[in-house]
């Protein structure tokens, strides 16, 4: 495969571009899905092919092909030059400069997860499904997946990286119904489950089947729940919700690409600008985010982004204060800082854009209980079922599954239809409780879309459960 | 692409099964994706996929790849085949299409499937210099697109669509407008004018008001009309959710519950949208009455949930492409009848009161069963008072059970835009909404958002 994408950077090369890399990437996926105890779905998807990326007069340039072999890589490159060239305008680009590397990365594994036999990730989806039988409920499911992935970059500059990445991951959830209304719910987190950047021996201890009574007999229970009312009170997020709340509103407007507006005709943009760097306070002293491509088990976890540039632990914010952006080259050369690394491309056919890796928020100290301690009247959130968020991610509106009232210090009843909106910074500020590192936890989406086209993201978040005081809970009475 | 048809019968020759499907996807596309004036993210893509569904006995498996040679078809037909030996039996297997005689349909054009990089880049540099001095956001893009599928039952046919969009969104720090574009034909597109148009709606949204929540009378323009039925129809108009018990038409089939100036449909015939022979099934495409005058009339089926369902149930035709198969049968054609407003400013006289929304952004489904969704305005959000657009809004949050909106109508142009509602993931599948404005007597805002603008 280098000797493939050598070829494509040497056609570009020859073809007038400045600058090219090369990747070529072999992808095998599987997911396999039952439900109500029959098989739902069993997705066994192989691709390969090869992306050049090219600068010509300062324009970027990109295409693919599926061929990956020297024809392809040839056709690529060439199609990715006229397509630079033929760019209106003139241009000016800048990449951060960056240290050539020669290197390979390997996804740390016990068991290969696309090497468990399909019949057994079939039995351990009926296995669960088995255990949410409930009347209440109408539809269980099951998941599991499986990711294998072999990444080659070469660039112009001289960087050869060679990475071999696993991933994997399951989820099961009930839905219950009794004709009037429908209730979600699900372990370990929505859409897809939870997953990591591991081998099978993480899909096992999620113990999908373990906690399968529990869900099913939550989403029954949900139908008799009263709907959460409306007020200004202090919540608790658990930490599934947190890790939500953290991708959505402080892991998409650091994005520099979105603050420098490339994102604005479909994503959206941020409220953040170039010049908060250092300054902005994001939220309160207690509120430490980081972005870590060197987190064991992320989804975001690799040797080097998609520009070659080796992973690094990145503090974005610190005791409340923006101090760093999620960059590429060309926008860290932009801003003036930062050596870019979070690039990364969905498979073969996309062009590399700014997105999150793996972004944290820090744990601070205590247990639930104890953030439960503090608060006479609130709610306590838990799992997220729908979310949304304007362009420049500053008014949000969450949803989750369930929600539990919190009187006097302690848990209470079961509320549905949660929701809670807020605007970020002022959110934030309001942070006033993070939960201790044994309650701090990582979960793994593989949801996150951007770019036209589109493209699919993988990315972790490690969070533990939060306390915010003065929120919206539900609709404000008008 | 050539010998799509020839592919899907070499790859179902491959396989051993009782009974094989195998669908091909050729795209060939190109995007030139511009941001504040300048192209940044301009991307070709080749590409041919395969899915292969196999069923021994009464056991199901599939499998994908995009390796065409004999070996690639062998390795992909032996996954199949592993897959479906793992696979319990499934006691309502559904039958594989069998021959059929497929509708004539519109929708692939010679000179738009001709589109080079070169000619994508000049199209997207008229809606660039159109827009003048204002920073422009958005892309246009063309494509081709081939869908085979072959069953062993007797099924192979080939269709190629063609699509373009131009998308603007004409914004600085403190005002924004978008306006959109899409056609299966080159010669019907106008970047130029959508930039303009984008402008011009920008240049009326400077110093936007905060509005108090509560529920307020609206227009709704036809982006906002189509993302918003689009997010409900996947569940409310799929038959998977009717069984599931989390579509909105559960026990209400054959009532009247929207306004009797509402009617809905999916027609993925209509020459005005993105049409469609038949679907990744090889089913044949038909119309589907789903809203009449109010009255809820049906759903969409493909053959797995029709199977599920029994009670000679059928598949309309609405099978998804192998990728979001699993969320089963979806209504990608919506298409709402027009009313009797000659234009959108007879629809704001109508509402006299109100606000009026150019588009939505981000929405979230709260509860499908009674169609509570949440989002965005964005773009282009105005007040209206007597009867007249009058000052900009800034985007606001709104929380709506989709039923009340369609509730009371006081009316619907006559004209109808073919909204686009891909956003281009996975193997090209361009799909849209054909809709016109609508006027509704509720609409929920929750609250306030930032100023237009970026």
């Amino acid at each position: 495969m280098r000797a493939v994408c050598e070829e494509a950077v040497a056609a570009a090369l020859a073809g007038g571009a400045s600058y090219a890399d090369a990747r070529g990437v072999v992808r095998r996926s599987q997911l396999i899905a039952t439900k109500n105890r029959r098989v739902d779905q069993v997705d066994d998807v192989e691709s390969e092919g090869i992306g050049v990326r090219v600068l010509v007069g300062g324009a970027w340039g990109f295409a693919c092909d599926r061929r990956l072999d020297q024809t392809g890589a040839r056709d690529a490159a060439e199609r990715a030059t006229s397509f630079a060239k033929a760019a209106p305008g003139t241009h000016e680009r800048a990449l951060a400069p960056v240290e050539p590397v020669q290197g390979a990365y390997r996804t740390q594994r016990e068991q290969d997860p696309i090497d468990v036999p399909l019949g057994d990730k079939i039995a351990l989806c009926l296995a669960a499904e088995e255990a949410m039988q409930n009347a209440a409920v109408k539809v269980t499911t099951a998941f599991v997946r499986a990711m294998r992935e072999r990444k080659v970059l070469v660039s112009s500059e001289g960087t050869v990286v060679d990475q071999d990445f696993v991933e994997c991951g399951g989820g099961i959830e009930a839905t219950a119904a009794d004709g009037e209304i429908s209730q979600l719910r699900s372990y370990p987190s929505i859409h897809g489950g939870s997953s990591a950047g591991a081998g099978w021996e993480y899909v096992l201890t999620l113990g999908l089947e373990r906690e399968a009574p529990r869900v099913a007999e939550q989403a029954a229970a949900l139908l008799r729940a009263p709907i959460c009312p409306a007020a200004t009170t202090t919540v608790v997020l658990d930490s599934d919700q947190m890790a939500l709340q953290v991708h959505e509103s402080t892991g998409h407007p650091t994005e520099l690409d979105r603050v420098y507006g490339t994102e604005a005709a479909y994503a959206g943009t941020s409220f953040l600008g170039p010049d908060d760097l250092g300054s902005l306070r994001y939220g309160s002293e207690l509120m430490n985010i980081t972005a870590d491509p060197t987190t064991p088990g992320g989804l975001g976890t690799f040797g080097y982004d998609d520009e070659g540039v080796p992973a690094v632990r990145t503090a974005i914010v610190e005791a409340g204060v923006l101090c760093g952006f999620l960059t590429s080259r060309e926008t860290a050369a932009k801003l003036g800082s930062g050596g870019g690394g979070s690039m990364r491309a969905d498979g073969w056919s996309r062009m590399p854009l700014v997105r999150m890796t793996n972004l944290h928020l820090e744990p601070g100290e205590g247990t639930l209980d104890d953030l439960f301690a503090d608060v006479d009247d609130g709610v306590y959130f838990e799992t997220n079922k729908s979310w949304s968020i304007d362009d420049k991610r500053l008014n949000f509106q969450f949803g989750t599954q369930v929600a539990w009232e919190i009187k006097q210090g302690k848990r209470g009843r079961m509320l549905r239809d949660a929701t809670y909106t807020g605007v970020t910074p002022v959110f934030w500020g309001s942070l006033d409780a993070v939960g201790g590192p044994e309650t701090w936890a990582l979960y793994g989406l593989t949801n996150c879309g951007k770019g036209q086209p589109g493209q699919h993201a993988h990315v972790s978040h490690g969070a533990a459960p939060a306390r915010f005081r003065n929120v919206q809970v539900g609709v404000a009475p008008s | 692409m050539k010998g799509a048809l020839e592919l899907a019968e070499r790859a179902v020759a491959a396989a051993e099964g009782d009974g094989v499907e195998a669908v091909v996807q050729a795209e060939r596309s190109g995007f030139a994706r511009f941001a504040g004036s300048e192209v940044h993210q301009p991307t070709l893509i080749e590409n041919v996929s395969l899915f292969l569904r196999v069923i021994r006995g009464n056991r199901v498996g599939t499998a994908a790849g995009n390796r065409v040679d004999d070996e690639g078809l062998r390795a992909l037909a032996l996954r199949a085949g592993e897959a479906a030996d793992a696979a319990p039996e499934d006691p309502d297997l559904a039958t594989l299409a069998e021959a059929s005689q497929l509708p004539e349909i519109e929708g692939n054009d010679d000179e738009t499937a001709a589109l080079g990089p070169a000619e994508q880049a000049q199209l997207a540099a008229a809606a660039i210099e159109a827009a003048g001095d204002m920073p422009v956001y958005g892309f246009f893009t063309s494509g081709t697109a081939t869908v085979a599928v072959v069953t062993s039952a007797g099924f192979a046919g080939e269709q190629t669509s063609t699509d373009t969009m131009a998308l603007a969104l004409a914004a600085t720090d403190r005002v924004s407008g978008y306006a959109e574009q899409t056609a299966w034909a080159v010669r019907d597109m106008d970047p130029a004018a959508v930039a303009r148009q984008a402008v011009e709606l920008a240049g009326r949204t400077s110093n936007a008001d905060e509005l108090a929540p509560g529920s307020y009378r609206a227009v709704l323009g036809p982006y906002a009309v189509g993302e918003i039925l689009q997010y409900f129809a996947f569940d409310a108009f799929s038959g998977l959710a009717l069984l599931e018990e989390r579509s909105y038409l559960g026990g209400k089939l054959g009532e009247r519950h929207f306004d009797e100036k509402v009617s809905i449909a999916d027609d993925a015939l209509d020459p005005r949208g993105l049409p469609k022979q038949f679907d990744f099934e090889g089913v044949p495409k038909e119309r589907v009455p789903l809203v009449e005058n109010g009255v809820l009339r049906g759903a969409v089926w493909d053959s797995v949930s029709a199977a599920r369902a029994g009670d000679s149930q059928r598949s309309t035709g609405h099978a998804a492409p192998p990728a979001l198969r699993r969320w089963g049968p979806l209504p990608f054609a919506l298409s709402v009848a027009g009313g009797e407003a000659e234009s959108v400013d007879e629809l704001i006289e109508l509402v006299g009161d109100g606000i009026y929304i150019t588009r939505v952004h981000y929405l979230g489904v709260i509860e499908p069963r009674h169609g509570i969704l949440t989002g965005m305005t964005r773009d282009g959000t105005f007040r209206i008072r007597d009867g007249k657009i009058a000052e900009p809004l800034v985007n606001l949050r709104f929380t709506i059970a989709v039923p009340d909106m369609l509730t009371e109508v006081p009316g619907l142009t006559r004209e109808t835009t073919l909204a686009n509602e891909a956003a281009f993931y996975d193997e090209r599948f361009a799909y849209g909404a054909l809709v016109p404005a609508l006027a509704t007597a509720r609409f929920d805002v929750t609250g306030n958002g930032g100023p237009p603008g970026i």
